[in-house]
Parts: C-alpha cells; structure tokens; sequence
C-alpha cells in the first residue's frame, strides 16, 4: 500500500469515527471532538486529493572529466542542471510559455554570446532592461536573476559552461564551449574573462 | 504517523480525569524520553563532530514539527489572550459594563496554566532541537546570543507582569488603581510583543539571512535580527495571534454554550461567542494584507523563494488556504447572520434577501479563489483543453482574480458585521439620510474600482499590478472600514432601539460554527507554518547552511496535512484540558452552591 492509500484510509477512518460519535453519542463535548474530527479527516482528504509534489534536494550531476569527450557531452549535462540543479526552468521557459515569469530562452544562444551568457549567471545586475524590453538606454535595475555561481543555487564553473553548451545546442549554434575547459572540481578555476556586449 | 495520536486518545477514554492525566503524563515521558534514544543512536566518542540526531522508525524532524507546532500554537493562544483580555477590560472600564471585565478576567485566569504549558513546550522544543541538530543550533546560537540574553529578561518582565495583573485583579478594581491595573496589562502586551519578535528573528534569519563576517557579537546579532521578512512576520503573526485568540475564545463559548443547562448559562456563552467571534473577524479583514507584504517582501528577498511558494512545488498549498480562509469567511458570517435572524426578533424577513446575496457574493468569490493555475488533468483532458490551463477557468487561476476576490470577501464581512451592528436599532440624527446615502456610495464605488483594477490586472505587466494595482486595491478596502466604521459608530450614538437583541436563543449549530472557525484558524497556522519552513527548501538557512540530513527534502501535501491535522487536534485536546484544568474548582464551588441551594 502506498503512503498516499495508507493515509487515505486513516482519513477515511477518522471521518468515519467522528461520524460513529456524533450518531451514537450524547455526551456534548465529545460531539465536539467527533465533529473537529470530521473537519480534520476532511482536510487531509482534500490535501491528499491534490498532485503530490515533493521537494527533493537537487541531484549533484558528476564531472566525471574522463567520459567528457564532446561538447555535446556537457550540453547534455548542462540540459540536466538547466532542469534540475540550477532551477532555471522555474522562472524561464524554451519556447512561449503562458507559465513563464522571465524571458523565454528559446535562441538564447544565437542572439547572446557566450561570454554575455556567462555574465549574465554570474553577474546578473550588470545589464538589465526594465520589462525586459531591449529598447532605449540600460538602466541599472534590482536584478531579479540571481546569482548562479552563489548559494541557494551555487553551479560550479563546470556547470555553467555546461548550461551554456546547451543553451547553444539548443538554438542550433554551434558549441563554443570545449570539454578541454572543464577542469577537476578541486581545482581552481580561472574566471572567463567578460567581454562587454554593445 | 497517526498512532502518535491515537494511542492517547484510546487511554483517554479509559477514565475521565484520571485517563487525560495518564495520556498527558505517557506522552510527556515519550517525548522527553526521545532523545535518550537519539543519543543511543550515536557511539561514544563520536558525537564530539556530529551534525544531526534521529529517532529510528518516528524520525526527529517529525518530532520537531509536532513539538515545534504545539509550542507555536500555545504561543499564539498566549499571546493572544492578553490583548484580548485587555481588550475587553478596556470595554468594561469605559463602558462600565462588568460583564467585559469578567470576560477579561476568566480569560487571564486560562493565562496562568497556559502560559506554563507553553514555556513547558518551549523547553521540550530547545533540548530536541539541540539533541537532533547540534551543528545548525550552535550556528545560530554563536549569532544570536545576544538575543537569548534579551529573551530570558523579557520573560522575567513579562511572568512578574502576569503575576501581578492577574494577582491583582480583584485588589485593583477601582479609581487610580484600575488604571494602574489597564497599565499592568498594557505592559504585559507589550512584553509579548516583544517576546515574540525575539525568536521571529530566529525564524526569519532562517529564511532571509543577513550574515556580517566584521563587528562585535552585538552587531552581527543586530543585522542578523533586522533580516528582510522579520518585521512583515512580525506584524503578520500579530495580527494573527488576536485572530486566534478571538476565535478560541468564541470556540470555548460554542463548546460551554452547547452544554449550558441553564438559561442564564446560554446567556453568557451565547455573548461571549459573539464577543469572541467579533475579535476573530476584526482581527482576519486586515490579515490577509499583512499575508500580502509578507509575500511581496519574500519576492523582494528573494523571487526564486517567492515562486517556490506560490509557482513552484508549493502552489497548491495555496488552494489549500484559499479553501480554510474561505470556510473561516463563511463561518464567520454564517454566526453573523445566524446572529442577526435569531437574536433579533422580528429580523429575519428583512435581512433575508442581503445576506442570500452575501452568501452568493461569498461563494462567487471562494469559487475563483480556490480555482488553480494548473488543473489536475490527464494527458486527454489536457490535450482537449490545449494545456494544463483551462480555456475559461485559467482565468480565474492568476493573482489578479484572486486579489479581487479576497479584498471583495473582506468587504462581504465587513458589511455583514456593519448590518449586525444596525440590526434592531433605528437611527434618528437628522443627517442619518445622508450618511448612509454615503455610505452605500463608497461601498460600491469600492466594490466597482476593486473590480476594475483586477480585471485591468490581466492587461498591464506584473510589476505595475503588484506593485500600484493590487497595492491600491487594499487601499479601497481599509478606505471603506475607516470611513464606515466611525460613521456607523456616530450615527448609531443617538439611534433608538427598536428591537432589544436576546441572547441565549441561538441554535446548536451557532455553537459548532464557532468551533470550526477556530479549527480553520489552528488549521490556516499549520499550512502557512509548513510553507513558511518549506521555501527554504533543502537549506537550513537559506543560501548559507544546507540541510544534509536524511530529511532535507520537503514531503507532499498530503502526508504534511496529515501531521497539520494531527497537531491541529492535539493542541485542541490540550487547550481544551487547560480550560477544564482552569474552571475545575469554579464548577465544585457552583456545584456546592447548587447542592446548599
């Protein structure tokens, strides 16, 4: 029996018992009992009738640096980190999304280049548009995008890279990132160097 | 997970007293025993560097959650209370209606066996979380010892206040003394205040950490303390301990109301459920905007927390609470209008048609509220509506449409409490016409620009909604109760009474109606606490400490409802023990009295 199935019948149980008092008993202030009972198992039914979701902490994708032979090989980690580790599918889509709350991302890598990208993961303040409308002067704006490289989400250098080999691959660019810059996760790692966009 | 509870419930009903005790006593020595055997899960030596505890087979984070939970909902009854109480004393005073300051006074006697209760689960609290996570509590503790220094004092000030003010009750009754006395209760609500904003700093911290590596212990506490979501939570849960406070209070007078033998008996409770239930409400219209700032600061802090809440694995929690606050709405009025039609002879013709259409207007509104984002669809509904959204009710399903609603709901029980108000009386100032002309205006005007806004909502980008459409919006609402209230208050200062209201003649139902709001509202406290501890998600605190503990995932709704019910019906059974623990001798010496007589 499921966990959900289990405590579906305890709910069903105590609506059951709170039913049995109130038919069959008179003493009021167990009535009472039996009806905040039944309010009870009522609840945690209609809790249990809506999707279970839980929140798992994110899986660590492995660099194993050895089976890391294409950049293909890290835009299909970097695809994993996109929808799990990174969380950047809870605020941006791939593709026109009624759900979406930030830009959609679909062609990112072709209008973007990679050392934009990197910025913007890293340092997300340094170019924002209000509304995220690419028209008029830039102005400095309370970044919503957090950053990347820092805790809660903390990626890795080698996770980045890896996010933007598939944000690359996935607008059908070719893929500027080589597995020979993915280095050993004890080692210290280099900062991209940034290129500032026009 | 439910046998925790149930195990006492089936000693309880052995005995009446003696059962209770028993049950109370097993339980106390379960839980206080539990880290004995947490300890035995660690071997001698190396427990020196060890990051967390457990119990095998219950698990200590669901020993914390309920112990955690109990704690907190004492605290809010505790809390509550006193402005309640002294609430109601001030009532007296001015009024000089003695039957408010007996109301206070029965309650601040529940102050003393509960206040106890709570400090008892405040420490059970502090050793199980020292036991089952070492390593976040020594954390916490090098940050904030300053301010366990400033807890332990407020609470030497606020037990010597307590002691004093119920204590005193009787020798300061009149002149100077019972202003000195309305001081003393001044006092201990403001040492409660501060009481629980000290460990909402602990809490908040959690959730939005300021952490400084320079400056003294007393700095880095400081900036620790003045976090982003302590001040929203701090009012917020203000607000809600007098909801709650009210709402137990109107439970208690439901629950002594149903078993009242005599008429002078029904009298009593069936006032003291209004009274209690009036608190409730006056305390839940301006909750929901402090439940906005909240929310709107935690997207300020941090927008990735803010759509794990309400867009993420946590936005149907938020169905959930669209369900409770809506129950808590319609009960609430329900007692209104109950009250309206029975207490009022004569009424229930003339009101009928009003409160059919509140009642409508109530359902409308909780209808959409309650209408998710995303339906629970099968891959062949979802392809026939195009998506998970739902052509015509994914409409309903966004921020926009449910602002609209809870501020109009919030204007259905205003109104409601504003007709009970008027109900049996009669005005007769020369310039009621107007007034009331007036008052009808900006109620509906109100009504109309809410709708406007939310409807405009959908067609302006969502920075300019949160922040000017929905903001002007609460505005409306606390327009209308500020310029309603006083008018109605001043019209009805010379208004006649036409029909003297009874009390005593309430049906049955009006007493378990009171008993399912405050079930709402222990209920409400539960889910949002869950929620609140669960956009932290795999982190102990936030972004700084993360939870690597067998339990750092956030379980599903419904094992989590499951413990809220389970904590919900505990603190239940123990506030109701402490009621009967706090009138027992009350009733030996009407029972003497009775057996003389």
């Amino acid at each position: 029996m499921s966990e959900v199935a289990l405590l579906q019948v305890i709910g069903l149980g105590v609506i059951g018992l709170g039913v049995a008092i109130l038919l069959f008993i008179q003493a009021r202030f167990v009535r009472v009992v039996g009806f905040v009972m039944i309010v009870l198992g009522l609840f945690s039914m209609t809790a249990l009738g809506v999707p279970q979701m839980a929140s798992l902490p994110p899986a660590e994708e492995k660099f194993d640096v050895a089976n890391i032979k294409t950049a293909s090989d890290m835009a299909a980690i970097g695809q994993k980190i996109f929808f799990s580790k990174g969380q950047c599918a809870l605020c941006h889509s791939i593709g026109p999304s009624e759900s979406a709350r930030c830009p959609d991302l679909k062609g990112i890598g072709s209008k973007l280049t990679r050392e934009f990208i990197y910025e913007s993961l890293t340092q997300p303040q340094a170019y924002v548009y209000q509304d995220y409308r690419h028209e008029g002067l830039p102005k400095e704006y309370p970044a919503r995008m957090p950053y990347i490289n820092k805790n809660p989400i903390g990626l890795s250098n080698n996770e980045i890279l890896s996010v933007i080999a598939f944000l690359q691959q996935m607008s059908g660019e070719p893929i500027t990132v080589s597995p020979s810059e993915v280095t050993q996760p004890a080692q210290t790692v280099a900062a991209i160097p940034v290129a500032h966009a026009q | 997970m439910l046998n925790h509870g149930e195990h006492p419930r089936r000693i309880a009903s052995t005995g009446r007293g003696q059962g209770s005790l028993l049950a109370g006593l097993l339980v106390f020595l379960a839980l206080a025993g539990a880290p004995l055997l947490g300890l035995a899960q660690d071997a001698p030596g190396q427990t020196a560097g060890v990051a967390y505890r457990d119990i095998p087979a219950v698990g200590s984070r669901n020993i914390v959650w309920v112990i955690a939970q109990l704690h907190l909902l004492l605290a809010g009854f505790v809390l509550g209370v006193p402005i309640f109480a002294w609430i109601c004393e001030i009532v007296g005073w001015k009024t000089g209606e003695k039957r408010y300051d007996k109301l206070a006074k029965e309650f601040t006697k529940l102050l003393t066996s509960s206040y106890a209760t709570t400090a008892l689960f405040g420490g059970i609290l502090l050793f199980m979380l020292i036991g089952f996570y070492p390593k976040l509590m020594a954390y916490l503790g090098d940050i904030f010892f300053p301010s366990f220094v400033v807890y332990c004092i407020l609470f030497l000030l606020e037990t010597a206040t307590l002691y004093l003010y119920w204590y005193g009750w009787d020798a300061m009754q009149e002149g100077s003394k019972k202003t000195l006395h309305l001081f003393l209760g001044f006092l201990l609500n403001v040492f409660a205040f501060f009481i629980m904003i000290v460990p909402n700093s602990w809490a908040t911290f959690q959730a939005s950490p300021v952490v400084i590596a320079e400056g003294s212990d007393l700095a880095r506490a400081w900036a620790a303390t003045w976090n982003p979501t302590w001040w929203p939570v701090n009012i917020h849960r203000l607000i809600a301990n007098v909801v709650l406070g009210g709402y137990i209070c109107g439970a208690y007078a439901g629950i002594r109301y149903l078993s009242a033998k005599t008429a002078e008996e029904r009298e009593h409770y069936d006032w003291m459920g209004y009274v209690g239930n009036f608190i409730g409400v006056f305390g839940l219209l301006p909750l929901p905007f402090a439940g906005y700032w909240l929310m709107r600061e935690i997207y300020q802090y941090n927008q990735q927390m803010g759509i794990t809440l309400m867009g993420g694995f946590l936005s149907w929690l938020f169905i959930l609470q669209a369900m409770l606050i809506g129950v808590l709405f319609l009960g609430s009025n329900y007692y209104f209008w109950m009250g309206i039609t029975h207490r009022i002879p004569g009424s229930e013709v003339k009101y009928r048609r009003p409160i059919m259409a509140m009642l409508v207007i109530l359902l409308l509104c909780l209808g959409v509220w309650m209408t998710p984002h995303s339906l629970v669809a099968s891959l062949e509904e979802a392809r026939k509506m195009g998506g998970t959204h739902h052509p015509l009710l994914g409409v309903f399903g966004v921020m926009s449409a449910k602002m609209t609603v809870a501020n109009l709901m919030i204007l259905v029980t205003f109104m409601s409490f504003i007709m009970y108000w008027r109900a049996g009386k009669e005005e007769t100032a020369g310039w009621a016409k107007v007034a009331k002309s007036i008052m009808g205006g900006v109620l509906g005007v109100a009504a109309i620009v809410v709708i406007v806004l939310g409807v405009w909502g959908y067609f302006v980008p969502a920075i300019v909604r949160i922040n000017y459409f929905s903001v002007a919006q609460v505005l409306i609402v606390l327009f209308v109760m500020l310029t309603i209230t006083p008018l109605t208050a001043l019209l009805l200062r010379s208004a006649k009474t036409t029909t003297e209201m009874v009390w005593g003649r309430m049906p049955p139902r009006a007493g378990y109606a009171l008993v399912l709001n405050a079930v709402m509202v222990i209920l409400l406290m539960t889910l949002m606490g869950y929620a609140r501890s669960s956009s932290r998600v795999h982190w102990h605190i936030y972004g700084v400490m993360r939870d690597s503990s067998q339990y750092a995932y956030s379980p599903a709704l419904g094992y989590a409802a499951a413990l809220m019910s389970l904590n919900t019906f505990l603190f239940c059974m123990l506030v109701a023990f402490i009621f009967w623990v706090a009138t027992m001798g009350e009733k030996a010496k009407a029972g003497g009295g009775g057996g003389k007589g």
